[in-house]
């Protein structure tokens, strides 16, 4: 009796440490869960239900619907058609350039969108370099324009995920390969296929659910009702109906496409045939031929053609005049500071909430009750891609304004909205590290009785290159946004993107490249002193 | 005749083998990592090395691994999972699975004399360890490469199936007169496929004999050592080592 009392009290005490040293990131886990489901009371409580019906026979709905399953469609497929021979080739040349080209790949992904989208401008617009060098002009306001800034973004997203997937052939199939004597061909069919089947259908979903929600890029080259997205939909209820209904009843369906859609392809995406062989990946000669070259050569012409004007057409303006008039103005740097008074708070919130999310979920991880959740908890982390970020501001202004906060509120939200946003990304920078630092040494701090801020102390240099990680992930996507700004942007709330895209509308293109470059170098100044000064040096030799 | 003198360097390990061997069951002893696989990716062409590899007159070393007249079961990995048995033998014949009339019955008759018949069309996942390198026998045996390399196919096996499988590929061997190198840590399998055996020391072939020499009730002063037996009275490791030399 004695004895079971005793036991009651030492789990309870041990119960009460472990929640102590917990509690910060319960608090944090809390807070998000809190502004989610509040946002939600308030959209949910401003919508009238009956009314969803007639939006349903509106024939307009159904076009932006069919308008935004089309081009994503299009736009996924493409990046996917042209990335499956691209990846292939840069697995198996070794060619001048292979490297950059990578970096390119990779870069183009965290690009601000409104300034890919001004580089698309500037190469196939009306006085392009297009046209004005082989006279060709194409439509780019509408479907092409849509197609070529989203093929822009994610054809390199596609390239890296396939990448990931050649990771998973063991070398010894290479081997065999290359004894047997298989042609390119051979190989692809029998050997990369196999494992591309694997990641295709997950890179498939993704770039489909980024193209389905695609928000700036429709909203500047749409270039009418004609081609507007769910998402674009929403905006234009939010902003200028200012029709909270509308914009829930719209913002659930998208939510419920992005779901059907993640649910249908997982069920169909082929069986695992899982083999494992830890040989590192060498690369082995296979026989070539002159089909081999030349598709190789053309799958690269392409990558090249679609990724680098775009990229080059940034800085042609660089050395007109009207750039440095442009550097001169106070409305730039009005814009630089604004961008940076959202980015920096911004990416700190996210980071936090991060770490408060990777925290929970590894102390659940080996332990018998809770180990299901750090999957869970990861998952609600990642649920925001699914949410679109306006519908998140628009709940949040309305649960703000019940609380008396007006148009005050905007910044706030701004900076909130931009942190939740960036979080599946900061957790997917953070996350393995962390998970990995609990496996590898969960039995030694227990042993030691090591706790929560002398643990932190003790793993930081372990992890600070990934917190590095993840904070730049935050601040180039915070400073990047084009999105929640867009709706709430006002006379003293113009980021820098915004300016851009303020400036792109009125075809005021030099000034634009001006702000781009001065976007850009911010991007790139941010994300250099993140890595620099809490990635540290020395962190990164060690790992 | 295979006529190795070839050299190869990585880092602190530099090898330099030389020996003429001639057709027949090879075993390559020797400890591990003194790099005795390293002499088949050698070989094979997997590694880049340096000197001289004559196979009847012809120099292999300039040609890509699919040229050369050699055929190559590894310790895994041989097989593809993503095929049935019955491709994964037959893409030795042609990798884009193309084949004649006379290509199938190559591939029936290799099938049947690894008894893989009522397997073929079964996935290398569903089968055992020891069926799975019978596949990869009868791939070499359709291939009909005039030299035949095992690196440890059959270490993962257990004793009763490796007999089996070597008495297999001594058959084979005698059958097609093939140039057989088998690697191997267990002097018994050497005893078993009979032959001649090769010990490999850092690198170096340090002996060329038939395989009676493990059997001697005096051991071969070169593979005392390595077999872990004194070779005569209490000699010391430099002695044993001197005399070799």
């Amino acid at each position: 009796m004695v004895k079971c009392h005793d036991s009651i009290i030492d789990v309870k005490l041990f119960f009460f440490r472990t929640v102590k040293g917990l509690l910060p990131a319960l608090l944090g886990v809390g807070f998000f869960l809190l502004m989610g489901a509040a946002s939600l009371a308030a959209l949910l409580r401003y919508s009238e239900l009956h009314s969803w019906l007639g939006y349903m026979q509106q024939p307009y709905l159904w076009r932006v619907v069919r308008f935004s399953l089309w081009q994503a469609l299009l736009s996924s497929g493409i990046s996917l058609l042209i990335a499956i021979p691209v990846a292939s080739c840069l697995i198996h040349r070794q060619f001048y350039g292979r490297s950059a080209l990578l970096q390119l790949f990779s870069v183009s992904m965290v690009v601000p969108t409104i300034v890919a989208i001004l580089g698309l401008v500037v190469v196939y617009g009306r006085t392009g370099w297009l046209n004005q060098l082989f006279g060709v002009q194409i439509p780019l306001y509408g479907l092409v324009g849509i197609l070529l800034a989203h093929v822009f973004f994610n054809m390199p997203l596609a390239v890296r995920l396939l990448l990931q997937g050649y990771d998973l052939i063991p070398s010894g199939q290479w081997r065999q390969a290359s004894q047997l004597g298989f042609s390119r061909w051979a190989a692809f069919r029998w050997i990369e296929w196999h494992y591309m089947k694997k990641v295709l259908p997950g890179a498939f979903v993704l770039i489909f659910m980024l193209c389905f929600s695609s928000f700036a890029v429709v909203l500047s080259l749409g270039g009418g009702p004609k081609y507007s997205t769910l998402e674009v939909a929403i905006y234009q209820a939010l902003r200028f109906d200012f029709d909270l209904n509308k914009a829930s009843f719209l913002a659930l369906l998208q939510v419920s496409i992005c779901t059907l859609f993640a649910v249908i392809v997982y069920r169909i995406a082929p069986i695992n045939r899982q083999d494992v062989s830890l040989l590192a990946v060498k690369s082995y000669l296979l026989k070539d031929s002159f089909w081999a070259k030349s598709a190789d050569y053309l799958a690269l012409l392409c990558a090249f053609v679609l990724v680098i004007p775009p990229f080059l057409a940034i800085f042609d303006p660089i050395f007109s005049p009207v750039f440095f008039k442009t550097l001169q103005s106070v409305a730039l740097w009005n814009a630089v500071l604004v961008s940076l008074q959202i980015a920096i708070p911004a990416a700190l919130v996210s980071l936090l909430l991060g770490v408060c999310f990777g925290v929970l979920a590894r102390f659940c991880m080996a332990r018998q009750y809770f180990a299901f959740l750090p999957n869970k908890i990861e998952h609600l982390g990642n649920m925001i891609l699914m949410v679109p970020g306006l519908v998140i501001a628009t709940g949040l202004f309305l649960t703000l304004r019940d609380f008396g906060w007006g148009l005050q509120s905007s910044y706030w939200i701004v900076v909130w909205v931009n942190a939740v946003m960036a979080l599946p990304f900061v957790l997917r920078a953070l996350m393995p590290v962390m998970y990995q630092q609990e496996r590898r040494f969960r039995n030694v701090y227990l042993s030691l009785g090591i706790q929560s801020w002398s643990r932190w102390c003790l793993e930081w240099p372990l992890i600070r290159p990934s917190v590095a990680q993840a904070l730049g992930y935050a601040l180039l996507l915070s400073l990047g946004d084009m999105g929640v700004i867009a709706l709430f942007g006002s006379q003293g709330l113009v980021s820098l993107p915004l300016y851009l895209f303020q400036l792109i509308g009125s075809y005021r293109l030099e000034e634009g490249a001006c702000v781009a470059v001065v976007l850009i170098s911010l991007c790139l100044i941010l994300f250099y002193c993140s890595s620099r000064f809490i990635g540290g040096v020395t962190a990164r030799v060690k790992n | 005749m295979l006529k190795i003198n070839l050299q190869y360097d990585w880092e602190n390990f530099h090898a330099n083998y030389c020996v003429e061997i001639s057709p027949g069951v090879t075993t390559l002893l020797g400890g591990s990592g003194e790099g005795k696989s390293t002499l088949l990716h050698l070989l094979g062409g997997f590694l880049d090395g340096r000197g001289e590899l004559f196979f009847n007159e012809e120099s292999l070393l300039s040609l890509p691994p699919y040229e050369r007249p050699i055929s190559t079961l590894f310790q895994s990995d041989n097989l593809f999972p993503q095929l049935t048995v019955w491709q994964n033998v037959a893409i030795g014949l042609s990798p884009s699975l193309s084949l004649s009339g006379e290509q199938k019955t190559r591939i029936q008759w290799a099938l049947e004399k690894t008894q893989l018949v009522d397997k073929k069309d079964r996935y290398p996942q569903a089968l055992s360890g020891g069926q799975a390198q019978r596949v990869a026998i009868a791939r070499a045996l359709v291939r009909k490469k005039p030299i035949l390399l095992l690196d440890e196919p059959f270490s993962a096996l257990d004793p009763a199936l490796r007999e089996e499988m070597l008495y297999l590929v001594n058959n084979v061997t005698l059958e097609l007169g093939l140039t057989t190198l088998l690697v191997s840590h267990l002097p018994q399998e050497a005893s078993l496929v009979g032959g001649r055996v090769i010990l490999i020391e850092h690198g170096r072939v340090t002996a060329y004999e038939p395989v009676s020499v493990l059997s001697q009730i005096e051991p071969h002063p070169l593979f005392s050592r390595y077999l872990g037996m004194p070779s005569s009275g209490l000699p010391s490791a430099e002695g044993a080592n001197s005399s070799t030399i």
